[in-house]
This record gives structure tokens, sequence and C-alpha cells, in this order.
């Protein structure tokens, strides 16, 4: 049994059109998966799905074991936490403090030790010269950055990102995603929703979802060895694996580039 | 596009600083009821220099608080003419026939014509209104000429002069000390500290936690939204709908293409935050920690002492007097 | 020229909450038609205040714009009415949230038509034509806008903008948000606008592949400062664009490696996929 697994889940809005059909997937401890869509996929569905905001017409999500449920989601969501989309739209707090704050204050944890989370935390994601900062006064980079440290407060260890970059400049989103990249390599499990395959090439794993149904998933090198899959999914390859796939095996010198393309990609 | 300044809180230090914002909202309150205690002319001139030292050993910059008093300068006027008028106690101080006649009206609209040429200027409004004012009643005792369509008396009593001088101060030491409460208190602590206060109404239903986080999350977001509105207006005002320009015709739709544009977002933004919200596991109702915690110090027993004596002292003199 | 920047700058006076960020000496022209230009740069280096200054929706600190023959100074004069000058320069802003607000897709692009002082019948003409030209159909002018998904949406907020056929049509991040297949639809769709009408389209982007394959000209913006003015080309022929906190294409970034991992003659400086497969193997195959 994995640490996340989701079964069979559907779900649907009205109950006529469905969003999401038969979803299951398994997700690793430590694991960074992309979820991988066009717009109207269903990502974002499937991210409020396993968090509880959204209760499935039928499947179930399992964290460590147990099923989410209206009595479980608050013990659950100790151990996984959201970044959403719209920096501004998630910022609780009036400053930075209060906003770090927040969650903790949900689960009622001591103002002392809350002060010394706060600290920890900051400095972590380079927050701690602002912590008495408005929002208003930071980048869209910044208050998602503020947001990470409100999730690890909690002690939670897997973090959905809902497409938390797609309102970022490219330097930003950079910036953001490297960030993830040390998180992940410090054990916590990333779940990133994008439709950005840029992004994605960070993950380990890719689930490719179209219509509302997983149309792939796999190891990040054997699906792009079939670009097929994303032109078929309205998902776009990077311009280096699209150069690797149209070159000629069979000519040494095409060979010779096409392996460098591809090795260029494993560095990033 | 406007300043914003939510609430008047400019940040410093001092000792109305150090308070905690319950001590301070409660010992306002209380110093209200003893200035509203006290009787006199004299005992309000105590209380008056009070204040002024209160302010002067809290360091409040004292050009902030009279900027304070500029919004209610109508309330202000409005008490002293209306105690001068109608308050008919006392000796006869003046006793004028007033005339409304052509002359004096035709010198009256002269009047308001220089009044607003000259408040055009942009300085000393106040003394202009003033002067306008007084210059009115200055027009109809001199001006007896001409077609008259009516007179009036105009009286003035001894007790009228007192109570509307009695009524000013009063209103400006309230004034003040309100002034000095919401200049030295963050709106956030000053909601914390009602939030405090108010929680013994649990006992008839009202949650104090949820209007504390009401007010937070509002304060929160006003820059937000402002910021917004502004957006939507210049985006309408791409589009041929500039509200700075057109008719009071046009004004009504205009005001629709911002409103709806602003509800809409207000609408998808307040989802966002509950999702939000919820996801880092806030349960309406739920007891929670609070990262800022209001703790007495040794200022606030100073100045509860303070109060508690200022209130004893007007009651006293209430009850000698 | 169309529009004639001299020296425009646009702060606000200190202490005061900030909206908009600073814009300092800008001089620039542009005309009214046939060109592409993309206006880039970091966030928060004044590429929006430089783009409302275009429509006379923000006036200058000091400096001087002409839009169309009239020229807008510092602070608004309330005997001039400004306002005919959005029907020459129309301005869509980045979410078409802000502008959407009728019960109908038609009438809320007759809005626009109908502050002008277009009638009812000439604006619904207006509308039809305008949904085309977007690339949505007919059938689109009954429905509530406010159940489209964010690709329709964007297309109906610019089709608004359209219907007041201005000369010069600026777009505050037209592409962001939408995945990469609407992205290119979108940029086709302006290139088609641009080819029918001849009108000068300028774009805000930060998507320098969309800025090196579609665009004519190229207006770096870098701490309220234009610093560069120039065809994508040579923009791109720059060496120090990282201190601008500007990428290079992907054609010439992935060419530029291949480039120095084998020593090969080529030419990076290729558009697309096409001409830089052609490129490559004319360039190994020697």
């Amino acid at each position: 049994m994995s640490y996340i697994e989701v079964k069979d889940l559907s779900f649907s809005y009205t109950g006529k059109r469905m969003i999401l059909k038969d979803i299951s997937l398994s997700i690793e401890k430590g694991e960074w998966v992309a979820i991988l869509g066009h717009n109207g996929s269903g990502k974002s569905t499937l991210a409020k799905a396993m968090v509880g905001l959204l209760e499935p017409n039928q499947g179930t999500i399992a964290y460590d074991g147990v099923v989410l449920t209206n009595d479980t989601a608050y013990d659950i969501r100790k151990k996984v936490g959201i970044v959403f989309q719209n920096p501004d739209n998630q910022f609780v707090g009036v400053t930075v403090r209060d906003d770090i704050a927040f969650g903790m204050e949900n689960l009622m944890v001591p103002q002392k030790q809350m002060l010394e989370m706060i600290d920890f935390y900051s400095e972590k994601v380079g927050m701690k010269d602002f912590l008495d900062k408005e929002p208003s006064t930071l980048s869209g980079g910044q208050k998602q950055r503020v947001a990470i440290a409100g999730i690890l407060a909690m002690q939670t260890q897997v973090i959905i990102f809902d497409e938390a970059t797609s309102m970022l400049d490219p330097y930003a989103r950079r910036d953001l995603i490297e960030y993830i990249q040390k998180l992940n390599q410090e054990g916590i499990t990333v779940i990133m929703i994008t439709h950005d395959i840029n992004e994605a090439m960070y993950a380990n794993r890719l689930v490719i979802l179209k219509d509302g149904t997983i149309f792939s998933d796999g190891d990040k090198w054997s699906l792009f060895k079939q670009p097929e899959i994303f032109e078929n999914s309205h998902l776009e390859l990077p311009f280096s694996l699209k150069l690797a796939a149209a070159l000629d095996d069979s000519l040494p010198e095409e060979k010779a580039v096409k392996d460098f393309l591809w090795q260029s990609i494993s560095n990033t | 596009m406007k300043n914003i300044v939510i609430g008047q809180y400019i940040p410093g230090k001092g000792l109305f600083y150090r308070m905690d914002p319950r001590t301070k909202i409660i010992s306002v309150i209380t110093l209200m009821i003893a200035i509203f205690l006290l009787g006199s002319i004299p005992q309000l001139l105590v209380a008056f220099s009070v204040c002024a030292v209160m302010m002067w050993v809290g360091n409040i910059p004292v050009k902030r608080v009279i900027r304070g008093m500029k919004p209610l300068i109508i309330l202000l006027l409005f008490t002293f003419f209306f105690q001068i008028f109608f308050n008919k106690e006392g000796k006869l101080l003046l006793d004028e026939v007033m005339h409304v006649t052509v002359v004096s009206v035709l010198g009256i609209v002269l009047w308001t014509i220089i009044w607003r040429l000259l408040a055009r200027i942009g300085k000393f409004k106040t003394v202009l209104l003033l002067a306008y004012i007084m210059g009115i009643f200055v027009l109809f005792r001199f001006l007896p000429f001409g077609y008259s369509f009516t007179t009036f008396r105009f009286a003035i009593y001894e007790k009228g002069i007192e109570m509307s001088i009695f009524v000013i101060i009063r209103l400006v030491i309230i004034i003040s000390l309100s002034t000095v409460l919401t200049l030295t208190t963050k709106p956030t602590d000053l909601t914390q500290g009602l939030e405090s206060l108010m929680r013994p109404l649990k006992i008839i239903g009202i949650r104090s936690e949820d209007f504390a986080l009401i007010i937070s999350i509002s304060l929160r977001y006003i820059p937000t939204i402002l910021d917004e509105a502004f957006k939507i207006m210049a985006a309408q005002a791409s589009r041929g709908a500039d509200f700075a320009e057109g008719k009071l015709k046009d004004k009504v739709k205009q005001v629709i293409s911002l409103l709806v544009p602003m509800f809409i977002i207000a609408f998808k933004r307040s989802e966002d935050l509950a999702d939000a919200m919820e996801s880092r596991n806030f349960v309406p109702g739920k007891p929670r920690t609070r990262i800022h915690e209001l703790r007495f110090g040794w200022t606030d027993i100073g100045v509860g002492v303070f109060t508690l004596a200022a209130l004893a002292l007007t009651i006293v003199l209430k009850v000698i007097g | 020229m169309a529009i004639h920047f001299q020296h425009v700058s646009y702060q606000y006076p200190s202490g005061s909450y900030q909206f908009y960020q600073a814009i300092n000496d800008i001089s620039l022209s542009i005309p009214s038609q046939g060109e592409m230009i993309a206006i880039v740069g970091q966030t928060g280096s004044g590429k929006s205040t430089l783009a409302q200054h275009m429509n006379a929706l923000l006036f200058p600190s000091s400096g001087s714009v002409d839009i169309f023959g009239s020229t807008i100074r510092q602070k608004r004069d309330k005997k001039i009415s400004y306002n005919h000058l959005r029907k020459h320069v129309g301005l869509v802003f980045q979410f078409p949230e802000y502008q959407l607000f009728e019960e109908t897709v038609q009438k809320d692009i007759m809005f626009g038509p109908m502050n002008f002082k277009i009638s009812a019948a000439d604006a619904a003409e207006l509308a039809q034509k305008a949904i085309v030209q977007v690339g949505l159909d007919e059938t689109y002018l009954k429905r509530n806008p406010f159940n489209l998904s964010g690709g329709e949406k964007k297309r109906v907020s610019i089709a608004g903008i359209l219907a007041l056929d201005p000369d010069i049509l600026v777009l505050d991040e037209p592409t962001s948000g939408l995945d990469p297949k609407g992205k290119s639809q979108m940029m086709e769709l302006f290139t088609a606008i641009q080819k029918q009408t001849d009108k000068t389209i300028i774009i805000i982007t930060h998507d320098m592949d969309l800025v090196y394959r579609y665009m004519d000209r190229v207006i770096v913006m870098h701490e309220g400062r234009l610093i560069r003015d120039e065809s994508p080309d040579r923009l791109f022929h720059r060496k120090n664009l990282a201190e601008l906190h500007l990428d290079y294409p992907e054609t010439i970034s992935v060419l530029a490696a291949i480039k120095a991992q084998f020593s090969l003659d080529i030419d990076i400086y290729q558009k697309d996929m096409d001409a830089a497969l052609v490129e490559l193997r004319r360039a190994v195959g020697k």
C-alpha cells in the first residue's frame, strides 16, 4: 500500500458532466509527481478533492491507510497542505507573521512554540525579514513562499501545488520551482498540478490528465520518448524534446545531438 | 488614486503604545463617562489640561489629533450655533432685528460668491466658513434696504454662550481621547482587544472570535479590493466609460459596469479564501490559539489606577456640586 | 506618429500607497499602422504603467504624451474630455474579469461602442463582426460571459475592445494563464487581425518565444526605464539579457548549447522548429 492511494475517483458538480472519471493513483512518500493537463482537464478538481475540499461522487482517497472523509479531514490536513494558484486569495493574515501562524492557530499550537516555528520556517523560505510586512507590499512569488511556510509550520508531509506558479513571471516561477526542489530533497512529497511541461520536467513522474481521465502515468523519461502522448492531450513538449524527437537515430551525427539533448534535460 | 490609510494608526513609541488595547479601550470609555459627569466650564478646563498633559507625556503629535477633528468640524459648528440660537436662559446679551430684504439677500448672494472664490484658494477653509456664517448675520442686520420679505429677531443669552463653550470643550476632549486610542493602537490590536472584551457576550450567543476574524480579514483585503476597483475602472474607461466624465444618465450604467465585476471577483475570492482557510484546518467555532496574546503590564496598572481615580473624583464632584 | 512619448515620468508622491510602478523619462513613438510591438521586462518594471499612458488612463507626472493629436500633460484637465482617445487606442486588461459585466456576450461587446454614441443597431453589428474576428462564432453572442472558459472570456474581452475599431490595440499579458495550445491560437489570432486590418498591435508579455516568433519590435523596460527599443532579432543577439531578467527564446538557447557542445558552424537564430531542424541538419551534415 502506497502512502497516498486514490481509488476509482469520480466527480461531477452537476451530476451530468463528469469532471473526473475513475481516477486511480498511488503515490509514495517523498515522490515528486506532476499532474499535467490542458485547461479544463479536471486537474484542479482532483487537487481540491485530494485535500477534502470537494466530496467525490465515487471512489476514495486515503493517506497512510486512512480514508479521507468529513471525520478524518481534520487529521489528514495535518499531513497534506495545498498552495493555490492566486497568491492574493489565500493570504489570510494581516501580516506575514499572522499568515504563517494561521494554520498553527487552528491546530491549537501554543503561542511560544508558534513564534519559534515562525522564526524557523520564515528563515527557511527566505521571508524572515518580511515578518511584519503586509501582503499588499509583497510580490506574488513572496506570497507563495509565505503560503509554503504556513503549510510547513503545520508539519505537513505532502504539499500539493495547484498551478501555484501560473500567476508569477518566469523568474519568480523558476525561483519557486527551485525552492520546491529543495523541499522535495528534504523529504516532502510534492504533487504539482500544472500545464507547463517546463515545470513538470523537475518531477520524477508524470500523470497526464485528459478530459477527466488519466491518459498516461509513468516515469518522465519513458513518457518523453513518446511525443504523441503529449500531442494527443493538448500539451506541448519543450523545444529541446521536440527537436530531439525529430532527429534521426540512424545518422550518427544526429544521434549524437539527440543524446546530448536528452542528457542536458536530465541535468535540469 | 488617493492615499489609503486604514484607521489612523501611526507607528511610534511611548506610554500609550506599550499599553494593552483592552486597558486603552476601557480607559477611554471610562474617561468619556467621567467627562460627561463634569458640570462646569472650569472643571472641563481642568480636564482639558489633564488631557493635554497626557498627550504630552504620551508623545502624541498634536497636529494629528487636530487633523482627526477636521471631519467633525461641521458637528462642532452645528452644536455651537445650536446652543447660541436656541438656548434662551440667563441674561439677555444681544437682541437685534434681522431684515430679510432685497438688498440683504443680494448682499448674501454676493457674499456667497466671494466666499466660494476665496475657498478655492484652499487654505483656512474653516475660518472662512465661520466668517461666512457671521457675515450673513451682519448683512441681515445692517442692510435693511429695499423691499422687505420678512424680519426676525436674533437674540443671544448668557447661558447660550456659556453652554456653547461648554459643549464644545466637552466634544473636543472626547474626540481627542478617541483619537489617542486610534492613533496608538493598530486596527488589528483594536479588534483583538474588542474581541477579548466582548467574550462574555457568548452567553447571549454572540461569538466575538468570529467578529474579530471578519474584521481582520476585511482589513487585510481593503487594499486589494481598492486596487482592483481602480483597475476595473481603468478597464471600463478603456471602453469609453470614464468615471471622471460623462453625464448623470451614463453614470448609472458606469456604476453597474464597476459593481458587477467587483462582486463577481469578490465571490470568487471568498470561495478561494474559504478553501484556503479550510485546507489549513480552520473550523468555524473551534477554539484556536493566538499568535498575538494580550498581556497587561505595569503601564496598564498605572493608567487603570489613574482612570479610576479620575472617575471617582468626577463622581465626588458631581455629588458635592 | 500616432502616439509620441516625450520624457514621460510617472511617480507617486512619497508616502502614499502605490498601485502603479513608477516610470522614468520615457521617450518613444508608435505608428498607427502595421507594427507588432512587444513590451517586455520583469514584474514591476513599469510595463503596465507605460501602457496606461497610451490611452490617457494615467497622466504623466512630467513630460507629455501625444495621442492622435491630443497632448496629455501633468494632471487631468477637468474641462477636456479624454474619452475619445480610448476609441483610437484600445487597451485590453490582463484579466477579462475586470471588464465583463453584462448578461450576454453581445450586450457586453456593445457596451464600448454605445459609450461612443453608436446606435444599438450599429453596435450589434460591430459585436457580430468582433466576435468572429476573435475566432468565436455567432452563437456565443447569446451566451452568458460568466459561463465561458478562461480562454473564451479572454477572447470576448478582446472583442469588447475590437468593436471600438481602435487604430492601435494594446493587450496586457493576453496569453497568461492559457495552456500552450490556447497561447499559440491567441497569437495566431493577433497576427491575423494585424494582417487584415493593418492595426498596430502592442503586447505586454513575459514569453520570449512569442516575442521572437511573432513581433516586429520589442521595447524592454527595466526598473521604470526604457532601455531597449529595437527588433527582437537585434535584442536576442545581445549577450547580457540575464542582467535584465530576460530569457532567450528556447530555439536560440537550445541551438546555442548544441553549437557550444559540438563546435558547429550553425546559425542559432532560428524562429521555429522547422527552421531550426533544417539549419541543424545542414550544420551536422557537413
